[in-house]
Parts: structure tokens; sequence; C-alpha cells
């Protein structure tokens, strides 16, 4: 009886982790994409047109972009365009197609000890910043705003060094707490900070708007002649779903706390 | 204080709710912790009975070395099998990479240390008797070696348990090989981890609480069947 | 006629770096009673555990009902089966007395539960304990545990039934009851070695008194008190 017991219990442990059999696309993005919770009523759609499931692999840009080079994923959707115009041209992808942008934003405390607020550029933010030596959190694992920042820093001339900058190597909203925690300045994607703030932060957009920020999102599939197992027709359904009709109108209309996170292109 | 109160507030409604997302990563936790400990058990029961019984040359450093391999850093492990696994690894062919066989393979290699430890304790705990008894009876070496083990699984059963403690707790392999996809790789500690990037710190205790309470209810079952076994 | 059941030359064992024994010629006769006497540390159990193939001697050689002994795992394997050592502080098994006593005879390959079920009977009954088939392994009085212990060293049918100091802390109904059993075996042919401290016992017998001091064999005689004859299978015993 106790052994039939034993039996039983070890079969329901074992079946626990078993999933049905299915197609699967495999799709590399960041953690800030994934974070903005757009793929949540993205995918669910796609998948019923594909009848397929998409596994997502959310991780920092450099990271996302490595899985395509290893053949590792399908495609790969990211916004780190030179980044992408290299991979694209190293031949790990094909078919680069522009999906959404949006665009970053400096943030910090409402009492802007730095006196961010009223600079007219973002280099002039970040001077800023430094001469105050007031404390700045930096995602440090070269993703895409990672790469920005540093953009930033090269333009106004700084090498950013010392206690007050803190470079923690994780994702945005890591950095966003850290920053909330220390009352501290961070370069974020709007869409990441729409989504923590009021609940989880109480740090305001202290500098936005100009072109330098903006932050374009890019879909690429795999390069099929390279790694001839990627699905490259589930890749292609997807790249043509997410900038087609139905993608683009549940991209333009996602919101998170009452606000728009991205935006279109104009129509095509 | 406050915090956890919220915390186990949302866990009890996320259990009570049913919730699909935390159902998938119980799921996905206990399937794959259940996969890895049996085959853990499957080598580093043997492996145990193996250097305890037997006298070899270089039989302590293979000691040392077993107990060392139990401090392995997950992330570390995880990054070795990360390599092999990988497309660009030698064991690429097979699409392994962030599917629940991946990780799988990571923790079985994660326990292995733990079960063959905990073992090789029993078996030097064991009474010495045992083995010539059952040899003078007429059991050749695998029944002598079976009857051993018999004797001392109370301790073989505590190697099995705090080998899943160790697999369903940790999060390193799990990630790194997993890649915590929703519904699929995603188990109670890459979800916690998620969480936790997001900021929602009560949500990730809640998930916590759930998940001690999963792990214990196992190791509560497992401990009651061992006891009433009579072989 | 029969080969002996032993032969023994040459044997050097040692226990913990002091050399615990040291036979130069011994000779266990099929089928007859042989009693190891001597003090504690006299060698007696390392001559079993000899005799029992579960030790090996560092020096000497073996030679077993004719056929010389290697020591190699395969030959000690079936040696064994033929061979069964109740051990002076006997372990029995966790479990019911039924699987203890079901141990041997499983291992000779029994399978049918029906088959099991009347081996288990039978040593039982010899014993005297029957009805204990159900019973903890593990509660049970120290004149019971050895009785079962010998039920178990029994249901192996063995050729050869070594025993050390089966009598020694037992209580009186048990020692009764195992030594009439003792006897009566060696009377169906059984080969037996036992040792013992009681001087009485091995007077009363008419088994071979081998008398061990400090690891050696200081004499050999006739239970009832004759000294050693010499057209014994023509072997010369004992050295002082």
């Amino acid at each position: 009886m106790k052994s039939k017991f034993a039996a039983g219990l070890l079969g329901v442990l074992l079946t626990c982790s078993l999933v049905a059999a299915q197609e699967r696309l495999r799709m590399s993005t960041t953690t800030s994409t994934e974070n903005t919770g757009l793929l949540n009523v993205l995918l669910p759609p796609f998948e019923k047109e594909c009848g397929c499931k998409v596994d997502v692999i959310a991780v920092g840009t450099g990271k996302a972009l490595k899985l395509g080079e290893a053949g590792d994923v399908d495609v790969v959707l990211v916004h780190a365009r030179s980044l992408e115009d290299k991979f694209v041209a190293n031949g790990f992808g094909v078919n680069r197609r522009d999906v959404m942008y949006n665009d970053f934003v400096i943030i910090g405390p409402a009492s802007d000890p730095a006196h961010v607020k009223g600079a007219k550029t973002a280099a002039e933010a970040l001077k800023r910043i430094a001469a105050a030596q007031a404390v700045f959190i930096s995602r440090g694992d070269e993703s895409g705003t990672h790469v920005k920042e540093k953009e930033i820093w090269a333009a106004a001339g700084i090498n950013p060094a010392g206690r007050w900058y803190r470079s923690i190597g994780q994702g945005m909203g890591e950095a966003i707490m850290m920053a909330t925690e220390e009352r501290a300045y961070t370069l974020s994607d709007r869409g990441t900070y729409n989504a923590f703030a009021g609940p989880k932060t109480d740090l305001v957009i202290l500098f936005e708007g100009e072109k330098g920020l903006f932050n374009p999102y890019g879909v690429i599939a795999v390069n099929p002649k390279k790694f001839p197992h990627v699905r490259y027709d589930l890749a292609m359904k997807f790249v043509d779903f997410i900038t087609g009709p139905a993608g683009q109108a549940i991209i333009g209309q996602y919101q998170v706390a009452g606000k728009p996170v991205f935006f279109l292109y104009k129509a095509r | 204080m406050g915090f956890i109160a919220e915390s186990v507030r949302t866990a009890l409604s996320l259990i009570f709710s049913a919730d699909q997302d935390v159902l998938a990563a119980v799921r996905t936790s206990v399937g794959v912790a259940s996969w890895s400990v049996l085959l853990a058990a499957l080598f580093g029961i043997p492996i145990g009975l193996g250097v305890g019984v037997n006298q070899f040359p270089l039989k302590r450093v293979v000691i040392v070395v077993l107990n060392s391999l139990m401090a392995m850093p997950t992330v570390v492990l995880g990054l070795l099998v990360y390599g092999l696994v990988s497309r660009q690894g030698p064991l690429g062919g097979r699409g392994l990479l962030f599917t629940p066989n991946a990780m799988i393979i990571g923790q079985t290699l994660l326990a292995v240390p733990i079960v063959a430890n905990y073992t090789l304790s029993a078996i030097k705990g064991a009474d010495v008797r045992i083995v010539p008894t059952a040899l003078t009876l007429g059991a050749g070496s695998l029944r002598s070696m079976m009857q051993l083990t018999r004797e001392v699984r109370f301790g073989i059963m505590a190697a099995v348990i705090a080998g899943f403690g160790r697999v369903i707790s940790e999060v390193g392999v799990a990630m790194m090989l997993g890649g915590n996809i929703r519904w699929y790789t995603r188990t109670m500690t890459t979800a916690i981890a998620l969480e936790t990037s997001k900021g929602e710190f009560a949500f990730g205790l809640a998930l916590g609480i759930i998940l001690m309470v999963v792990s214990f209810s196992i190791n509560i079952l497992l401990t009651f069947m061992q006891e009433s076994y009579q072989p | 006629m029969k080969p002996p059941q032993y032969h023994l030359r040459g044997i050097r064992a040692s226990y913990r770096a002091n050399l615990a024994l040291e036979v130069e010629e011994l000779t266990i006769d099929s089928g007859r009673l042989h009693i190891l006497a001597g003090p504690n540390g006299s060698g007696k159990s390392t001559l079993l555990n000899i005799l029992a193939f579960l030790m090996k001697p560092s020096d000497g050689e073996v030679v077993f009902a004719g056929t010389q002994v290697d020591w190699q795992r395969k030959q000690l394997a079936s040696l064994r089966k033929r061979v069964t050592l109740l051990h002076q502080h006997s372990f029995l098994f966790s479990g019911t007395v039924s699987a203890n006593v079901a141990f041997g005879p499983r291992a000779r390959g029994m399978t049918t539960k029906e088959d099991v079920r009347r081996a288990v009977n039978e040593s039982l009954a010899m014993v005297g304990l029957d009805g204990f088939e159900s019973r903890d392994a593990r509660h049970l009085s120290g004149g019971e545990a050895r009785r079962v212990a010998l039920a178990r060293a029994l249901a192996c049918k063995p050729e050869v039934l070594l025993l050390d100091e089966p009598l020694s802390h037992v209580d009186k109904e048990s020692a009764q009851i195992i030594e009439t059993l003792v006897l009566s075996l060696s009377g169906q042919g059984t080969t037996i070695v036992m040792s013992s401290h009681n001087e009485q016992f091995a007077q009363r017998t008419e088994g071979r008194v081998i008398r061990l001091l400090d690891g050696r064999v200081e004499s050999m005689v006739e239970g009832n008190g004759k000294a050693p004859s010499r057209d014994l299978d023509g072997y010369s015993y004992a050295k002082l």
C-alpha cells in the first residue's frame, strides 16, 4: 500500500514539468522590453495565429544579440541600432525591421540636488550630476540604455568615476529600485519608468525630449544560412506580425499606468 | 513588518485563486527538481557506496574532492553546462539550452555530490557487522551492498532530501540554463528573481512563501514514506 | 574416505598489527563437532573468521574439502554459501524476524513466497521460536535474538556451521535450546566448529576440543577426556 503511494507520488512529481510538444519560436529580447509587459499582450494573438509557442528569453541587449550570434534563438527584438547593424553586417541576422520607438529619460529625486531640471541638453544634465557628485546609477551591462548613457557622457566630455558613480551590471528595474533607495539619478527608458512610476518609485523625470535620447526598437531574424536549425519560418511570421497592422495596433494602444509606452513609425 | 504581512496575504490569494503563472512555476520547480534528484540518486548513491565501502589508493583525496564539490557555486556550474549545451558547444546540436532538460542536467550535476556525500557518511556510520553478516549468510557482493543500503536507508533518504532541498531552492542553474521562459522554464526561484528585479518585493516574498510551503510538504511526505517502509 | 573439511597449513593472521593467530597445521574433520577453547584473545574468533572465509590470512594455505582456497572473489562467493558463521555479537538486520531468517534462502535463489515461508517456519521451530515471524528483530531479548541469529544461520543449510561463543550471555532456557540443537546437528553430519568458554560443556560432548593460547594451538583432545589418537587421518597436531 505504502509503496504504491510512493510510486504514485514519484509519478506525479516527475510528470510535473513535462510539456506538450509544440512548435516553439525562441526569441531573445531585453529585460526592459519584457518589463513593460508589452509581450504579454502582443504574443498571445500571435501564438494563436501561428499555432506555436514563443519562448521569450529576456536578458541584456548584449546577451540578447550574443544569443543570436550563437544560434541559440531564432529571432531578436532589441533596441541598440548600432549593435543591430553590426549584427546584420556580420551575417548573423537578416530582414531587420523597425518596430516601434520610445525614448530615454533622466530620472532622479524630486528634490533634484544636482539641479538637473532646466538643463538644455542631456550632456549638460549629466555634467551637472558629475559636478555635484550626486549618486548616479549606471546599468553597466552593455545594454541599449547603457550604451546610450556612455554616448552622453562622451558628449559631455566626462569619464565618470568615483564613489558617486555606481555601475551595477543589472537590468533597468534593478537600477530604478536602487536609484529610488539611494535617492539617486539614472538614465531609464520611458517604458520601464512608466511601469515603475507611482507604486514602486517616487523618482521623477528631470530631463527628456532630446533627439539624442531617441530609442528605436528593431526585430531581426537569425540568419538561417548560418544556422540551418533556426525556425526561420516562424521567425518571419513573427516579424511580419509585429510590423503588420495587427501587431502595430496592439503596440500603439499599449499603455502602462494610463500612459503610452511605445510609439509607432508613421504609416508606411 | 507590513511588507511581510502583505506578502502572506498575497501568497494566500495566489494559492486560492489558483493563479496560472504561479501554478506553472510550481510545476516546473517540482518537476525539474524531482527528475534531478532521481538522476542524482541513481549516480550519487552508488558513488557514495563505492567510496565508502572500498579501500583504494587516493581514497582520502577522492573524499576531499567529493566534499568540496558540494560547495560548487550554482552560477559556475550553470556556466559550465551552458558552455556545453549552447549551440556553439559540443552538445549544442540537440537544442537543449533554455529547456527544462538543460535545467535537469545542471541540477543533477549539482545534486550528485550532495547525495554521494550524505550516502558516504551514512556508510561510514553503519555497523561494521552488516556486510560480513550478509556475506556469511551466502550473499554475493551486490546483495550485501543492497542490504547495507537498506540498513542505512534513513541516511540515504536524508541524502535525497538534502539533494532535493538544494535543487528546488537554487536559482543560478535554473536561470542560466532555463532562461526563465514564462510557463516553460520559469521556476519559483527564477520567478522570484524576476519579481525582485521589477521591484515587486512583496510579490516575490509571496512566491517565496509558496515555494517553502511546497518544499516542506514534499519533504514531509518523503520522510513519512521512508518511515513506514518495511523491507 | 571423505577428505577433511578443512586443512590449514602455515597460517599467520594479524589483527591490528598484532599477530593474532599462528597455526602450523590444523585439520577439521567433516561431520564432527569441534570446540575451540581458550581465554579471550587467544585467537578463537580470528580462526573462525578464516574458516568462514571472511578473513584472509596473511600467510599460509587453506584447503577446503579437498580444494585449495585461492581467496578470489568468485570462489569465495561459492564457498561462503557452504559455510555460515554465527558471530559472537550477532547483528540482526532491521526488519522482521522472518526477513532475517529468510535472508539465507533468498540469497540462494529461493523466490516463491510459500517456499520462503516454509523455510523460515522450519528454522524458527528448530530454535523454539514458532510464531516469532512478524516480530521486530530489534525488539527481542538477548536469548531470543541469539536464537533468531541461529535460525537465520540454520536456514542456510550449511555444510559447515561455525559459532562464536553461542552460549555466552544468554538466559538458561535459550542456552539449553542452543546446546541441544548444536549437539543434534553434529550428529546429523554437519561439521561444527564452535568456540566456548564453558569448560564443562567442552568436557560433556564427544566433540574434539582444540585449545588455543596466545594465537597458537596448545592441545587437541577428544571431548570425553581422551588424548588424540594417531590414526585420525595420520595428521599430527599442536605445537606447544
